[in-house]
């Protein structure tokens, strides 16, 4: 049996942790339940099927179950701190350094320690799987690797912020301005309180980080990327974009060694002309040309991707016991 | 690709007759000629052709072809143009626009909006397509120097 640890019990914890109570007969148990505070093992006697209202955590770090050799595999979904990486990144570090397969929704570990995280987890023979990290459910790192082997990515570009873009499609509709359209948001809990790593555009950087790093091969951090945020953009300056078919979309692009975000003008008609919370990404790819995935890039699609990695992780780990 | 090339030709029979087959064998077709007889310098004669090439590829291996056959090529220059729009958000007089658009390529309309509280300009431009980058370039340089923000075309 594969005994799995979550790190990070908030929104996305809970609903991973309660899918995760039917993967038993798959031969995967939840183990632990941990948040910075401290940690719950589940040892038969809290049945993960039916574990909320929240437990009580023993007060630790919740690094000391994967310490005492408790996990296989770790979920770690902690807030993001896109400048230290923390506390995600010395969870990850950790985990990988004892053997651990490690499953993440975290930006910050990789956008801070992409190359360092990815050759830990080369050297000690274990999966670090991001899927989570970018574009919500969208598949794109599992697309990329798997169904476009055979090809060559020139390009991507894409709405990589469902809240930049909710935002930006109530000014366009709506003639809402800016900080009413953000208030809107925040109610509907699209926004979190401080939303400027979003309207500076911090948060699509992030994303164009990661994706540059792990489809292109690059090393690249946070600071590479010209950033260009929506604070300026004017419900005004939309409807004059309107007047000739068009918009402003936040769009982040990785053309050769150049990475950016910044608001741009987008015809209605263009693939990435997407609204609401979706986001849309296309990969300009050698023999195929152009390809555009669009999908909810936040919420609970995001479990969507997680439990994409621990699938992958588990049939990964069922190969190798039939190669022995 | 439409090219305007200059070609240096000597004042002798077929030395046109050679750069044309160059051109031929490389896919180029000739839209016009224009033979400067009155402009001899340095015992060359300029000779400005446009010529439709299938690709840059195509040109290239013109234009080497030209230069091979010792007829210098005196200059060649991108005649495609592509029309932009842009956005610049904030305050930005026109007489500093169109500094920047001297030479480089022209207004086909320009619209200011928005009034004092969020004022804005919109253009919509042709550029030649080898200059494109350059301009908005020069454009977002402008915009960030006076406090505002260019929002170009995603194509």
């Amino acid at each position: 049996m594969i005994s799995c640890g979550i790190i990070g019990y908030g929104f996305l914890g809970r609903i991973l942790a309660k899918r995760l109570a039917d993967y038993r007969g798959r031969g995967l148990e939840l183990r632990m339940l941990a948040n910075s505070k401290g940690y719950l093992l589940l040892d038969g006697d809290v049945p993960p099927g039916d574990i909320t209202p929240l437990p009580r955590f023993r007060a630790s770090s919740p690094l000391e179950p994967v310490e005492r050799g408790l996990v296989d595999l770790l979920v770690v979904l902690t807030p993001t701190n896109v400048r230290t990486g923390e506390p995600g990144l010395t969870y990850i570090r950790e985990a990988l350094g004892r053997g651990v397969d490690v499953v993440t929704a975290d930006k910050g570990p990789l956008v801070v320690a992409f190359r360092e995280l990815t050759s830990l987890a080369e050297s000690m023979g274990v999966s670090f799987c991001y899927e989570a990290t970018v574009g919500g459910g969208i598949p794109i790192f599992s697309l990329a690797r798997h169904s476009l082997m055979g090809d060559r990515i020139i390009s991507i570009r894409g709405i990589l912020n469902g809240t930049t873009n909710y935002i930006l499609t109530r000014m366009h509709f709506e003639g809402l301005p800016l900080d009413l359209a953000l208030q809107e948001a925040q109610m509907m809990g699209l926004a979190e309180r401080d939303p400027s790593l979003d309207l500076e555009g911090i948060d699509s950087a992030c994303k164009i980080v990661i994706l540059a790093n792990a489809l292109l091969g690059v090393d690249k951090r946070l600071g590479d990327v010209k950033v260009r945020g929506i604070n300026q953009v004017t419900s005004d300056a939309i409807l004059a974009a309107k007047e000739l078919g068009m918009t402003i979309k936040l769009v982040g692009s990785i053309e050769g060694d150049r990475l950016s975000v910044a608001p741009r003008l987008v015809r209605l008609n263009h693939p990435l002309c997407v609204h609401g919370t979706l986001n849309a990404i296309e990969f300009k790819l050698d023999i195929m040309g152009d390809l555009t995935l669009i999908g909810r890039g936040a919420g609970e699609s995001t479990v969507s991707a997680l439990l994409s990695d621990i699938e992958w992780i588990l049939n990964r780990r069922a190969y190798l016991r039939g190669g022995r | 690709m439409r090219i305007r090339l200059t070609l240096g030709l000597t004042d002798r029979p077929g030395t046109l007759l050679r750069a044309l087959e160059r051109i031929a064998v490389n896919g180029g077709n000739i839209i016009s000629i224009v033979h400067s007889r009155e402009r001899l310098t340095g015992g060359y004669v300029p000779v400005s052709l446009s010529v439709e090439f299938p690709s840059h590829e195509h040109f290239e291996r013109a234009k080497s072809g030209i230069e091979e056959a010792g007829i210098p090529v005196l200059s060649a220059e991108s005649l495609e143009r592509s029309i932009e729009t842009v956005l610049i958000i904030g305050s930005i007089g026109v007489e500093k626009l169109e500094r920047v658009f001297e030479g480089k390529g022209e207004v086909i309309s320009l619209a200011y909006g928005g009034g004092r509280r969020s004022p804005y300009v919109r253009i919509v431009f042709s550029v030649n397509r080898e200059e494109r980058e350059s301009l908005i370039s020069s454009l977002e340089e402008l915009a960030e120097r006076n406090d505002c923000l260019l929002v170009r075309e995603e194509v």
